[in-house]
């Protein structure tokens, strides 16, 4: 707790013979954290084991395969055995079936879409009966294809000009498609006329190679795509069965593939010289002894080891240690940034006031069971117990701020120690004196912290001044309001005994920052507002509800229909806002008070991700 | 419901405090938002310091809860 596990930094040197047998001995011990070597003049870094290159052949052929037959890793359950016998081969040939069957599946592809093409241009000529091998180039001859405004008027105009000519046209109701053949000598005046009827050209060029009526082979084309369609419903079956044949077979070389490999290519992070490697890294203090005789055991005694503790400013991995209830909320120091070695790990903390501040947002029973329910239903679906366990136990203290609330979705069901609906200030006021006291805890561990690194001066400079800003502003406002009979000058001397120790530790800046404290407080004003838009909305739903059932009959349906629909999003909405507004509290106005983080997480060689 | 012209404004006040200071919120916040996508998809890691520096603008909105109350409040003791 507030610390990580002690670690022991660590090096591994021996003979290359017995190279192997330590790489294998490391990889099922899973403890040591390798520290890459990068290449120097006294020693390049390691070749890898013989068997690199073949596993890493296999194991590109089977993720191809896992990603093109789409196979998800939470669909199948599979152990994964030792040995898988022949993975290579019959991997060549589920490819080779694959592959058949891809291909299939795209050429039918590509021959719809084409046809799709010409089916476009036969749609708008099914109504003209004439072959499509008229459509070609004549001599004495000239064609125009395309949608006019008023086929009729344009016959009539075009029989004042000739009468060698003919004119199809299918009616649609506002725009006619029409052909139009005419003697070559007049095409300019024919076009003419057609410009002045709005005519807009079409052009046909996917069916010059077809002979007979559009509908005839419009008929043919769907005929067509129809067995298309089947051998792409067969293939997509045939793939499909593939996939749930060999998914498991294909997960677990998957896995043996790649623990293989990564013991194959551990090399290239160890230094090496032609007849010897060496290795080093980090280890807990814990497992110091076991992993020391395990591996003088596997070396046969020709392995030398060295260890010795963490130094002041080495770079060290970090393996968060926490009792069992506070192991969840570990979750949100790998999503924002590891604590360093020496600083103090703030997941206990986090523990105590994370449930309680989401508590005061959501605040509810009726809301706390509901989501308690559905977060008990999304853990056992979805695999991040840590993150489901987080929000199990935020749901659980959001029920017991309910009944401090007195509130069931909304309801008023008993009354209240503090309504968040009608005691808005007293609220206020109380959310202030927690974010006071959460932002003072901070500057607290971060005055542990810089006592640590830094010594007892620079930690009263950066940090203790912030409390005694916080006491002089406190009693000049105190004495202002006259609630406590102390000269203002009090306050006067420890305002400016803090900015003077914040303009020594942070300098100009220091002084720039100086209200951040008191936003940040005001920051936690936010416990009090979400809360109350999350109670307004849920009073609106009850009352809406309300006029409805007190209208009887069919209306009664509407009614619960509203507080269905209405209470799920205003859960939805709740959730999301107080979730993330609890986590900014932590990372912005906690964290900011002590906070350094950028550690590496301890990634023992050998365990899973 | 009929009220005097008056506590109309005061109406008016406090819901310009935190309408606007919401528009102002949600400009500074569009801005940051975007960068930390952005950064997010090259480096997913960055994920709990996007959130972060996406949400510092938020507080303005705070401010302008405070203000209105504040500005409601008034109303009703002056």
């Amino acid at each position: 707790m507030l610390k990580p596990y002690d670690m022991s930094s660590i090096i591994i040197t021996g003979p290359k013979a017995i190279q192997e047998a330590i790489i294998r001995e490391l990889h099922e011990l899973k403890v040591l954290h390798i520290v890459e070597h990068s290449k120097n003049e006294l020693a390049d870094i390691g070749k890898p084991l013989g068997s690199a290159a073949n596993l890493s052949e296999a194991l590109v052929k089977v993720r191809a395969l896992i990603a093109a037959l789409g196979i998800k890793k939470e669909e199948a359950e599979f152990e994964p055995k030792k040995g898988l016998p022949d993975i290579m081969p019959a991997a060549k040939k589920l490819g080779e079936n694959l592959n058949t069957a891809l291909d299939e599946l795209k050429k039918c592809q590509e021959l719809i879409s084409k046809n799709e093409a010409t089916k476009q241009e036969l749609k708008i000529l099914k109504d003209i009966n004439i072959p499509l091998e008229y459509f070609t180039a004549y001599r004495s001859l000239a064609y125009f294809t395309g949608y006019v405004k008023d086929a009729s008027a344009l016959n009539e105009e075009i029989s004042k000009l000739t009468k060698n000519f003919m004119l199809l046209n299918s009616g649609a109701k506002k725009r006619s498609f029409i052909v139009l053949f005419a003697e070559a000598k007049i095409r300019d005046k024919v076009q003419g006329l057609l410009q002045k009827n709005s005519f807009s050209h079409v052009n046909f060029s996917n069916i010059s190679n077809l002979n007979g009526t559009a509908s005839a082979n419009l008929q043919r084309i769907e005929d067509e795509n129809a067995r298309h369609s089947r051998k792409i419903v067969d293939s997509n079956k045939k793939i499909e069965a593939l996939k749930n044949e060999h998914k498991e077979f294909l997960l677990a070389s998957e896995m043996f593939l790649s623990r293989q490999l990564e013991k194959a290519e551990a090399p290239l992070k160890f230094a090496s010289t032609q007849s010897s490697f060496l290795v080093k890294g980090w280890v807990p203090a814990e497992d110091l002894n076991k992993t020391i005789e395990r591996l003088n055991k596997a070396g046969k005694n020709k392995v030398f080891v060295h260890f010795e503790p963490a130094k002041a400013h080495d770079n060290v991995p970090i393996k968060l240690k926490n009792p069992r209830f506070a192991k969840p909320f570990e979750f949100f120091m790998d999503l924002y940034s590891m604590p360093t070695y020496r600083e103090i790990d703030p997941t206990f903390f986090v523990f105590l006031t994370f449930p309680i501040f989401f508590g005061i947002m959501l605040g509810d029973v009726g809301y706390g069971i509901a989501s308690f329910a559905i977060f008990w239903l999304l853990k056992r679906k979805i695999k991040a117990d840590k993150f489901f366990n987080v929000l199990m136990l935020a749901s659980f203290v959001s029920m017991l701020f309910g009944l401090l609330f007195g509130e069931f979705f909304g309801y008023e069901f008993t009354h209240p120690i503090i309504s968040r609906e009608h005691e808005m200030f007293r609220l206020l006021y109380v959310v202030l004196a927690i974010g006071a006291v959460h932002v003072n805890i901070g500057l607290v561990i971060g005055f542990i912290n810089t006592l640590k690194m830094h010594g007892f001066m620079a930690a009263v400079y950066e940090k203790a001044s912030w409390i005694v800003l916080e006491i002089g502003v406190a009693i000049l406002a105190l004495s202002y309001f006259k609630k406590i009979s102390v000269s203002p000058l009090a306050g006067a001397a420890f305002l400016a005994a803090s900015i003077l120790m914040l303009l020594k530790a942070e300098g100009i800046r220091g002084l720039m920052e100086l209200p951040t404290i008191f936003t940040n407080i005001l920051s936690y004003a936010r416990l009090m507002a979400i809360g109350l838009s999350s109670v307004v909305l849920a009073v609106i739903i009850n009352d809406s509800a309300k006029e409805f059932f007190h209208q009887g009959g069919v209306y009664i349906l509407i009614g619960v229909l509203i507080l269905v629909v209405g209470h799920i999003i205003n859960l939805m909405l709740g959730l999301l806002g107080s979730f993330l507004h609890s986590l900014r509290l932590h990372y912005v106005e906690f964290f900011s008070k002590f906070f350094h983080g950028g550690a590496k997480r301890y990634q023992p060689f050998g365990a899973k991700e | 419901m009929a009220v005097d012209i008056s506590t109309g404004l005061v109406a008016i006040a406090s819901g310009l405090a935190i309408g606007l200071s919401a528009i102002a919120a949600a400009i500074a916040e569009k801005d940051i938002g975007v960068a930390a996508v952005g950064a997010m998809a090259e480096k997913e890691e960055l994920f709990g310091k996007g959130l972060v520096l996406t949400v510092i603008p938020e507080t303005i909105v705070i401010f302008g809860l405070v203000v209105a109350i504040l500005i409601l409040n008034l109303a009703k003791g002056g």
